[in-house]
């Protein structure tokens, strides 16, 4: 006979460790003694992908400079709903980081009923990531330049990218635009959904990160007509960027940051930025994010704040413009 | 003949004693990760991703894969045991893996699962080992059209999962399908059925909705009804635990056409075991000549799905090795591990990186092996743990279930999901409605959505795209053979015995 206070036992040791997830002790937050306690960075995205590698990668010599673990907490979904909501549960004291892509400048417009407004609610401490998108070709195909392939194809273009709403959905938007083609954006699940659709040949562009790709690109799967970025990548130096190919104004550069609650101590967050600085200045550090396609380079708060704002209003722009719905 | 001397070198990498050593760290982590219930492999390997870092490459791949697998050998352990699914995919194991527990046989089924997720294992290795190149070619080529009509096989297949009512069979596998639509559309982005929940935007956890229908359902099941099943009072003695002849006979051939099915999902990027376990077990029950027999304690009914389960997972590292296209997230993972070491896995990799590449599919056999004499003896220990009163075993179960449910993405939102599902999952039970056919629906409802609008984006919009595609159209006729054969029988059927009563 099972009595049902044991199962009720049960039931209370699971609702308390999930609240242990949230935990709301008040510290008091003492910019001297700062951090006296593990630091939780939030990652809107579940593990193994660029932001969370990064991350991970920045986060073991920052935790030994700042004498402090950091954990990190991967909540993804929603657009990086979960995740702003964890963060903004925390208390403003440092402890609890969160990290913005540039998908957050997205959902600023995707989404109509955000439960906070990130450039409100959020303070910047530093970008940690760059990274261009890389518009590629199957090379069976024979396309050398995008221009050739847009001679060729441009009236009835097919561009695989992941999910609508995403980066690479909205920058294949962009392209389309500025390029004026004519183009069907097939969305896909995954990334390696659109390399294999590349790889069957059934699309004849893909636009994704350099660091998913960079394995089919290496072994010569996939041909880079071009990158977004302003200047060409470090990684492949002979792929031309969109701009050089002849597309005005068609720019596209992601980035990851980390940004803290408002009203945060400023001298917390002052510290913060200058160890992510040092450690993002190490060449040990600049290597390995070279090896995923992804620049290391640390920004003052004032400039992250400065391009998350013109990003926010340069994806509503091409959000209005594709008559993309919002949610 | 290369191919062996490949592999030799391979043996050479993968048995130093440091490889041993982290292979069996991975596989007795995998092990015990897999027994828990809802903990998954995904986020143990994130856990461990870190300390790869610094590691050789070959070495922390061998211990990410090795957690892998091995959480497949453990999952079933508490589907037999206790009713409970230790994963999404080992659900179809409870229906005739419990049976057994309760008649006594517990031992037995373990042993057989134990073997046939060796055997299922190994197959694909093998495969991996010959084919690879070609078969991952093989299986990118699949296009939406393609997928689309495999699923639909594997939908058709599935109205074999109910036991008793099909009617109600096929209400759940609908309720499936439309509990699968829940979440963001992938054509166009918009958010359906998400009653306005950030948490649902993503889609139901497909973790949550599998403990709790299977998990929390069976101890609310225990509890409603008053009294639990008896804790297991003799001892079971070594003989007990083995199988008899007409076991082995039973799993022989069921445990190859598992994991040959097994193998063919898991190679195919973006379908995932559970597809495999539920495809196994539903073939298995069509082909037996005693399907009543399914849900009774039948050992095709755990053989068949614990070798595709296996093979499924040894498969998925086909595309991901060969082609650097992985097909799930659990991959993507690992194909970030190796990126972190400037390694990119592909065509090349198998020629640029050969020690590397042979070293680590070595090790998948090794790791299988030690899977096996790690997880025979341990069978007496899984046994024994059935003497524990359920009042103490049940909540520890339904303890381990929420955190398990909360490590998968770190919601809560996703433990209260369990309890709700958990709930309907008993009604269910108690009404006659199967909760097998629900979650395959789920599974695959997604798949066949996207793909069928994927496929006529492809082609703009004509629908002879299904049968103009060599692919496409096998597995749709194969789908007509089904539907007429099992017509047919059920005629037969109808006529041999009019006053059979449905149990």
């Amino acid at each position: 006979m099972i009595k049902p206070y044991t199962l009720i036992l049960g039931l209370a040791l699971g609702c308390l460790l999930t609240a242990c997830g949230s935990d709301t002790s008040s510290t008091q937050a003492d910019a001297s003694s700062f951090p006296s306690k593990p630091i939780r960075i939030v990652i809107p995205f579940g593990p193994g992908g660029r932001a969370d590698v990064t991350m991970r990668l920045a986060g073991e010599p920052l935790g030994e400079s700042l004498g402090q673990r950091l954990i990190m907490e991967n909540r993804p979904g929603a657009g990086g709903v979960a995740a702003t909501t964890t963060m903004l549960n925390a208390d403003a004291d440092g402890y609890t980081l969160i990290v913005l892509t540039n998908g957050t400048s997205i959902a600023e417009t995707l989404f109509t009923d955000l439960p906070y407004q990130v450039t409100e609610d959020l303070v910047p401490i530093t970008a940690v990531a760059w990274f261009d998108l890389v518009l590629m070709a199957n090379p069976d195909a024979g396309y050398n330049t995008l221009q050739e392939l847009l001679a060729a194809r441009g009236d009835n273009l097919r561009i695989a990218t992941i999910n609508p709403g995403s980066t690479q959905n909205l920058t294949a938007e962009l392209f389309t635009s500025l390029a004026s083609v004519n183009a069907t954006i097939i969305p896909y699940r995954t990334t390696p959904d659109v390399l294999g659709a590349l790889l069957r040949g059934e699309v004849d562009l893909a636009i994704d990160a350099y660091t998913a790709l960079k394995g089919a690109i290496d072994n010569n799967q996939a041909k880079a007509l071009a990158v977004t970025g302003e200047v060409r990548n470090p990684a492949m130096p002979e792929v031309p960027t969109a701009l050089e190919s002849g597309i005005e104004n068609f720019v596209v550069t992601g980035w990851n940051a980390l940004y803290a609650k408002a009203g945060t101590d400023p001298a917390i967050i002052d510290r913060l930025h200058d160890e992510v600085e040092a450690v993002l200045a190490t060449q040990d550090i600049r290597d390995r994010f070279m090896e995923l396609g992804v620049e290391a380079r640390a920004t003052s708060p004032e400039d992250m704040q400065a391009r998350l704002m013109a990003d926010i209003d340069k994806w509503r722009q091409v959000i209005e413009a594709a008559g993309i719905d919002t949610l | 003949m290369e191919t062996l001397q490949l592999l030799a070198l391979g043996f050479e990498q993968a048995l130093t004693p440091q490889a041993l050593l982290f292979c069996f760290v991975g596989v007795s982590l995998g092990t015990f990760i897999g027994v828990l219930p809802g903990i998954g492999s995904l986020t143990t390997i994130a856990l461990c991703l870190p300390l790869t870092f610094h590691l050789e490459p070959l070495l922390g791949l061998i211990m990410l894969a090795g957690i892998f697998y091995g959480a497949q050998y453990g999952s079933s352990t508490a589907s037999i045991l206790l009713n409970v699914p230790g994963s999404a995919p080992a659900a179809i194991t409870c229906l005739d893996g419990y049976p057994l527990a309760r008649q006594g046989r517990a031992g037995v089924a373990l042993f057989i699962t134990t073997i046939t997720s060796f055997i299922g294992g190994s197959f694909a290795i093998i495969l991996l080992i010959f084919f690879a190149p070609v078969l991952a070619k093989f299986a990118i080529s699949f296009s939406a059209a393609d997928y689309f009509s495999i699923m639909i096989l594997a939908l058709t297949a599935a109205s074999t999962l109910s036991v008793g009512s099909p009617v109600k069979g096929l209400a759940m596998v609908t309720l499936g399908l439309l509990m699968g639509l829940v979440g963001t559309d992938i054509n166009s982005g918009q958010f359906r059925f998400t009653f306005g929940l950030p948490a649902l935007s993503d889609g139901i956890n497909l973790v949550a909705l599998a403990m709790g229908l299977f998990g929390v359902a069976e101890i609310l099941n225990n509890l409603a009804s008053g009294k639990a099943p008896e804790p297991l009072k003799e001892k079971i003695s070594f003989k007990q635990m083995l199988p008899t002849r007409d076991d082995l006979k039973a799993m022989r051939f069921s445990c190859l056409r598992g994991s040959a099915i097994g193998s063919f999902i898991g190679m195919l990027p973006g379908t995932g075991p559970t597809i495999a376990t539920f495809m196994a077990y539903a073939g298995e029950k069509r082909l037996s000549r005693h399907p009543e027999k399914f849900g009774q304690g039948a050992i095709e009914g755990i053989s068949a799905p614990e070798a595709a389960n296996n093979a499924s997972v040894q498969a998925a590292f086909i595309p991901t090795l060969t082609l650097g296209v992985p097909g799930d997230a659990i991959m993507a993972v690992m194909l970030g591990g190796l990126l972190i070491h400037g390694i990119t896995p592909g065509p090349q990799l198998v020629t640029t990186d050969a020690a590397l590449f042979w070293g680590v599919v070595a090790s998948f056999w090794i790791g299988n092996v030690i899977l096996l004499i790690l997880n025979l003896p341990m069978i007496g220990l899984w046994v024994w743990l059935l003497r524990i009163p359920y009042h103490f075993l049940f909540p520890a179960v339904l303890f381990l279930i929420c955190i398990g449910v909360y490590s998968v993405n770190n919601n809560s939102v996703d433990v209260l999901l369990t309890l709700g599902f958990g709930i309907m999952g008993f009604f269910m039970n108690r009404f006659g409605f199967p909760s097998a056919p629900l979650l395959l629906g789920f599974v695959l409802g997604p798949l066949i959505e996207e793909n069928f609008r994927r496929a006529l984006v492809l082609s703009d919009s004509r629908l002879s795209t299904f049968i103009e595609r060599p692919v496409s159209l096998v597995f749709l006729l194969l789908t007509c053979a089904l539907l007429i054969y099992s017509f047919s029988r059920r005629a037969s059927a109808a006529d041999e015995s009019d006053t059979r009563v449905n149990p």
